[in-house]
């Protein structure tokens, strides 16, 4: 209670130490945009490959190919696969990337059966600007994933280019998988069409299957049929395709996290540095506080507290400030057609508060229990 | 009355190997209402006293009893909220809190009590009035000269209404004017607010003020002076 009624003295310390706390929260800052950065980057990385109970989508790609140019699947593969024990339903995908390097801004072209997709996906996609109906009108329509159309600028009715192809957007969709929202969906001919002899040739299928549990058996079906097939399939669970194909850079983002884990201890240096300038050069006055009667405790206290407060400013700025370019600027980390958005929300926001009020206590608790523990005499004495 | 009484009271630093006494077995009481002047040659243990007195240093032997509580048995803690009932302390250097207004720095002891903000604006107000600074209320300590800056430490003294007040050199910083307004300052507060003061001075002038005047030297009490404080010279 003492120490809520001393909570104004704190403030008062932090704002009209102005140059300190401005320099102190500003490295805070720089140093917390770093940090929520990774860490967006890395819940991607783990969003988009951590498998869950409820993925039942098994990716069927040629085997030993790992990028859509060179992986070439007969289309006529389909309706063996969908015979497959288990399968729920299967579409025959024809993706063309934009570039075929890793990219913040890849634009990846899927062709498909539009009324299949329709029939398949209607319930789990959520068209937000445009409609099916002018997608299924035009053989150049394309639907945008909202994050793909954000980050582009486009809207429907407005045509765009990108590896070579021409498209109308038709409409804007939202979905709850991560994959739909950084793509263009058109009709399966239309791709095709767009390069030289691909008629009648696919990308990869994306397989439904009734649950979670089949995915590995039904994944050895389909591979089993085509095992001696000019064109052997290879086939994984969505997640662990995306793992596989995004190898390169989920190896860069793990290594990432040491960069994270550097920014929390300059956060922790920079707190640290900062109160103990500040008992240094305040020990007549917490001298004085203690000659009215402040405990050591209490000084503690104080001094704690104002670390907190500083590490939770510095936080907040900085990780709204990364929080704010990841969303606004829609970046997914793509690679060979497989996307990885950058997740930045607000338990990213929550989490840094929490790391940074927790760091401020640390830096804070040494000096703190310096500055209780000293002979308040000697403190004036020494001054 | 006795208020504060000490008894073979011995204060000793260890510095490498040489012990240092500051205060070497020294008696003394003070009455309720005194106000005491300490005058000695540096280093003769007379803010050691002070600093015993005020609770924020601790006897090496002896005992020290004020108002009935021996405070050399009290725990840091214990001592701490002891401090912030009975003692107000002025310093010559004023130590006020550079980044607080005059207003903010009286406030500090308060903030220790369970009060309003009515009863603690109050309290500051009429602390601030008592010392004759409260249009300088929203002043920081560097828009205040030195007597400003001891009239709002004295304020910070009073402000709990302790009745102990402890000052080490009051006027050792200040001109003759701020000098005699802030002893006379203080010999208001003991005759009608009835604190007893016990004050360090190197300035004789000052002693007058006072109701008697006690000397040390190397730890010990050399002289006693009578009596003199019934009015401050003009």
């Amino acid at each position: 209670m003492t120490l809520f009624r001393c909570l104004p003295y704190v403030l008062r310390q932090v704002v009209r130490h102005r140059v300190r706390s401005f320099l102190t929260i500003a490295g805070i800052g720089v140093a917390m945009f770093l940090y929520t950065a990774v860490q967006a980057m890395n819940n991607g990385v783990t969003d988009a490959t951590t498998a869950t109970a409820n993925d039942t989508t098994l990716v069927v790609y040629r085997k030993d190919r790992y990028c859509p140019a060179t992986s070439q699947l007969p289309q006529d593969y389909l309706r063996r696969i969908q015979s497959v024990e288990g399968v729920v339903s299967a579409t025959p995908m024809k993706i063309v990337v934009s570039n075929c390097r890793t990219s913040l801004d890849v634009v990846t072209f899927r062709g498909v059966p539009k009324d299949d997709f329709i029939a398949e996906r209607a319930d789990e996609i959520n068209v937000v600007a445009g409609s099916f109906d002018d997608w299924l009108k035009r053989t150049d329509a394309a639907l945008l994933g909202e994050t793909l159309a954000s980050r582009r600028g486009l809207r429907p009715g407005m045509t765009f280019d990108a590896a070579g192809i021409t498209a109308y957007v038709a409409g804007v969709i939202r979905s709850e998988d991560l994959q739909d929202q950084n793509v263009a969906y058109t009709a399966l001919e239309f791709v095709q069409l767009a390069g030289r002899d691909q008629l009648g040739v696919v990308t990869q299928f994306n397989v439904k299957v009734e649950d979670a549990s089949q995915l590995e058996r039904v994944g050895s079906d389909i591979d089993e049929i085509f095992d001696t097939a000019q064109e052997p399939t290879a086939t994984f669970s969505e997640k662990a395709f995306i793992g596989r194909v995004a190898d390169d850079i989920i190896e860069l983002v793990s290594f990432a996290r040491w960069l994270g884990i550097g920014c929390l201890a300059a956060i922790l240096a920079l707190v640290a540095n900062s109160i103990v300038l500040g008992v240094q050069s305040r020990l007549s006055e917490h001298a004085v506080l203690q000659t009215l009667g402040y405990s050591g405790r209490l000084v503690a206290g104080l001094i704690v507290i104002e670390g907190v407060i500083l590490a939770v400013i510095g936080g907040v700025l900085g990780a709204v400030g990364a929080i704010g370019v990841a969303r606004y600027g829609n970046f997914a980390l793509s690679v060979e057609g497989a996307s990885i958005p950058i997740v930045a929300d607000a338990s990213l926001l929550a989490t840094g508060l929490l790391v940074c009020a927790v760091i401020g206590v640390a830096a804070g608790l040494v000096p703190a229990w310096q500055a209780s523990r000293r002979e308040i005499a000697e403190c004036f004495r020494s001054v | 009355m006795t208020m504060i009484e000490c008894r073979q009271l011995t204060r000793e630093y260890r510095k490498g190997d040489a012990v240092i006494r500051p205060l070497d077995g020294l008696n003394l009481d003070v009455p309720r209402g005194d106000f005491l002047a300490l005058m000695g040659p540096s280093g003769s243990g007379k803010t050691t006293l002070l600093n015993l007195i005020a609770g924020i240093d601790s006897p090496t032997t002896g005992s020290l009893v004020i108002e009935g509580t021996d405070i050399g048995t009290l725990s840091r803690n214990q001592l701490a909220a002891w401090r912030s009932e009975h003692v107000g302390y002025v310093f010559q250097l004023y130590n006020l809190v550079p980044v607080l207004t005059a207003y903010e720095n009286v406030e500090l002891p308060l903030l220790l009590h369970k009060m309003t903000r009515r009863e603690r604006h109050d309290r500051i107000m009429g602390a601030l009035e008592r010392v004759g600074i409260a249009d300088r209320e929203t002043h920081f300590p560097r828009q205040l000269s030195g007597g400003q800056e001891q009239r709002v430490a004295i304020a910070r003294a009073i402000v709990t209404d302790p009745p102990i007040l402890v000052a080490d050199e009051p006027t050792g910083d200040l001109d003759k004017p701020s000098a005699h307004s802030v002893m006379s300052l203080l010999q208001g507060l003991n005759k009608e607010l009835d604190k007893t003061i016990i004050m360090v001075t190197h300035d004789p002038k000052t002693t007058d003020y006072a109701t008697r005047t006690l000397h040390l030297d190397k730890g010990r009490l050399v002289e006693s002076g009578a009596a003199v404080g019934e009015g401050a010279p003009a």
